[in-house]
């Protein structure tokens, strides 16, 4: 193709639009007036234009996890670009795909603490996959080509593009659509064939084997090679956090989420497995407990993941294979499958259909004696939701209990702030989901405290015609951290406490948002119909009970088989 | 704990240093020395690190280098299987004509050239493992050391196909 000439904005835009960009979440400002220039007149790519730049991130997160495609946010120098930081690094720690575009004072003022001059590049480098700052408008072609490059593929994860206004500003002559990257990036795909003969060897002989599926699963597409292989090996699957919806829960193998508020039977088998495959999960403390002797203490552990670097981090493995997850488990079961016939019947098989029947996330009309409302109003969620809907979470409590009841049928449909925790994720990245997903139901399960950190953006949905639906765990308290109060400090509930403003029915009034007050759980049912059938952007404040808890838990420095408070629990 | 030395091959792009100690920052890892230098590859730099660890941080540390989108190579530099070397100054107090004479016949022993001397220091420069000069730099100490510079380690490896040489080396 011949070389065009065209300014650095319509150089950016050309590139997203190449690269797959239809959407894009942002703020503009003075930094970025060329770039919004162009993006005025281009009706490929819709701009959201978000209330806050953190909202933006979280947008363009939601929106990746769900559609599995390269979310983008933009926002301007200075604060702009600071505010996405939480954002960024959110989605870089659960290794989903960003591209975030920031504009930067010209060139020639860098590093003068220019008017809304923020040092972007150097701030977001710990917490991107890679970052850009762009000095020449003939590189950008290469640049914003690398970007989604890097971010999409091994290991996904967050790259910024840090644009200087007299580079959106300039003009150069281009050859659009570059191919070339970067000597030093080869992303890891195809596992090691040697490695998958031992894998298959072990899990081949095993009696007891078990697959802990993580995010990877998801991130690769990986569900229906997880879903075989579960059945061909008679294998229970346990999730992580973010392998939630690797396999649906209500698969007859399917022990649920394991891990410190995970289901009681889903650690103990982990406790007792003779073989455990872990699929695209980083053992992070939260699924493996502190205790590490009791963490698969008889088992051949085999760890699958596509970065190096997460073999032998956490957890010291016995068989590691670095790959792409899809294709690792293609390859197992191709060779298992010649190998052996497909085992059924075993004692095995029989203990995981007894320990499926205990798993709160796995049975839909499981017992809940003695169960608090919160913990009946996730299991009322998830029993009107449809197997397409989508729910996000915020974080915290109200995380941990739609975690621990909510059944996941689908990959891409359980969103949650996994690796950083952050509260005021929930709802953007509804906003995000939405957007990617127009035709399903979007819930995010909130908690009064970390609704209130993003909440602005109701101004968006409204505006923007996303109608997602706020389901607020209303205890009036920063919960999670009351609940440790409570358990492990004496009940003193130091600023924990958020009083009783503001009532939510009417703020979301105000913003235009559909709202509705939930004082009981058989009440929500017909404010989840009215929220949907409005046809608008929605908020249901649930009253729950104010030291409600999220039950069973691993105490802090405890092991996968030293649970407390299961007296709930069915036990088998 | 163990003294390490890695030699990087990375682009020669602005930022790379950053990114590059970042990781050993964000691993509460002490970058010991640190030399960077051009190499026989147009674009790209080489980069000696020293670093005291043990064996698993060593382990980690190299392959979250390797992720770094701007490192072609990374290897991992044995001690017994690389020329290492290091080259200091240092301006040594001899006010005394006996010290100073003592100074001058310590430095030829060593191989430490006299690059300057006045009535009351004499400049020496040493080229060589740093293991010796820590020796030499302890010695000359005894007469008081008024200055010290040293420009941190820099490593090949013996041989073909050892060190992050443009050929050879061993790939991420």
């Amino acid at each position: 193709m011949a070389k065009q000439k065209l300014s650095g904005a319509e150089i950016v835009v050309e590139e997203l639009k190449t690269e797959g960009a239809e959407v894009a979440f942002g703020i503009p400002g003075g930094a970025l007036l060329d770039l919004y220039d162009v993006l005025y007149k281009e009706e490929a790519i819709r701009h959201i234009l978000m209330r806050h730049e953190q909202c933006a991130a979280h947008a363009a997160d939601g929106y990746a996890r769900v559609s599995g495609k390269a979310g983008v946010c933009i926002a301007t120098s200075g604060p702009g670009a600071t505010n996405l930081v939480t954002g960024l690094a959110n989605a870089n720690m659960d290794s989903s795909p960003v591209v975030a575009l920031t504009g930067q004072v010209p060139t020639s003022v860098i590093g003068t603490n220019a008017f809304q001059e923020a040092s972007t590049f150097t701030i977001t480098m710990p917490i991107t996959k890679h970052n850009f700052l762009v000095k020449r408008t003939e590189d950008l072609p290469k640049v914003i080509h690398n970007a989604f490059y890097i971010a999409n593929t091994g290991r996904k994860g967050v790259v910024l593009v840090d644009l200087p206004t007299d580079i959106l500003a300039g003009v150069a002559e281009v050859d659009l659509h570059p191919k070339e990257t970067f000597a030093g990036y080869k992303p890891n795909i195809k596992p090691n064939q040697v490695q998958i003969k031992r894998v298959v060897e072990v899990l081949a002989n095993a009696e007891r084997p078990l697959i802990l599926a993580g995010g990877g699963v998801i991130s690769a597409d990986a569900a229906e090679e997880l879903r075989h292989l579960a059945d061909f090996l008679g294998a229970p699957v346990v999730t992580t956090l973010m392998g939630k919806g690797a396999i649906p829960e209500n698969h007859p193998f399917c022990l649920g989420m394991a891990g410190m508020h995970g289901q009681l039977y889903a650690n103990r088998a982990i406790n007792e497995c003779d073989a455990l495959l872990a699929l695209g999960t980083r053992f992070s403390d939260r699924t493996t407990g502190w205790q590490l002797d009791q963490f698969a203490p008889d088992a051949t552990l085999i760890h699958v993941d596509i970065d190096t670097a997460e073999i032998n981090k956490n957890m010291q493995v016995d068989i590691p294979i670095v790959g792409d997850v899809k294709l690792a488990l293609s390859g197992i079961l191709k060779l298992l499958e010649k190998k052996r016939a497909k085992k059924s019947g075993s004692e095995w098989e029989k203990r995981i259909k007894k320990m499926h029947s205990a798993c709160d996330s796995c049975v839909e009309d499981i017992s809940m004696e003695g169960a608090s409302v919160s913990d009946m109003l996730i299991k009322e969620i998830s029993r009107i939701l449809d197997d397409d809907a989508i729910v996000t979470t915020e974080v915290g409590q109200c995380q941990m209990f739609a975690a621990h009841y909510y059944m996941t049928r689908k990959p891409r449909t359980f969103i949650s702030s996994g690796g950083l925790g952050t509260m005021g994720f929930g709802f953007p990245a509804a906003i995000g989901a939405k957007v990617a997903a127009p035709d399903k139901k979007v819930v995010d399960i909130a908690g009064d405290g970390s609704f209130l950190m993003t909440c602005q953006d109701m101004a968006t949905c409204v505006e923007n015609d996303i109608p997602v639906v706020v389901c607020i765990f209303d205890n009036r308290y920063l919960g999670m951290v009351r609940q440790w109060q409570e358990l492990f400090y004496e009940k003193k509930y130091a600023h924990t406490g958020l009083g009783i403003t503001p009532d939510f029915v009417k703020l979301a009034g105000a913003f235009g948002c559909y709202s509705e007050r939930v004082e009981k759980p058989e009440d929500l049912k017909d404010a989840l119909n009215n929220a949907f059938e409005s046809g608008k952007p929605a908020v249901l404040d649930m009253i729950v009970g104010k030291e409600d808890k999220v039950l069973p838990m691993i105490p802090p420095g405890g092991g996968i088989t030293g649970m407390i408070g299961t007296e709930r629990c069915k036990h088998i | 704990m163990q003294t390490h030395i890695i030699s990087l091959l990375v682009e020669d792009n602005p930022g790379v240093l950053t990114r590059m100690s970042g990781m050993f920052t964000q691993r509460g890892i002490n970058i010991t020395s640190l030399t960077v230098s051009p190499c026989e590859k147009e674009g790209l730099s080489r980069m000696t690190v020293a670093i005291e660890g043990s064996e698993s941080e060593l382990e980690m540390v190299r392959k979250q280098l390797s992720n770094l989108i701007e490192v072609v190579k990374v290897v991992d530099l044995k001690e017994s299987e690389a020329i290492i070397r290091d080259l200091c100054l240092l301006k040594v107090h001899a006010k005394d004509p006996e010290a100073r004479s003592e100074v001058m016949q310590l430095a030829e022993a060593y191989g430490a050239k006299i690059l300057d001397a006045t009535l009351d220091s004499v400049t020496l420069e040493l080229k060589e493992e740093p293991k010796k000069i820590d020796r030499f730099v302890d010695l000359m100490r005894h007469f008081g050391v008024k200055q010290l510079f040293r420009t941190g380690v820099t490593a090949i490896g013996i041989g073909i196909g050892v060190g992050a040489g443009a050929g050879g080396g061993v790939e991420k």
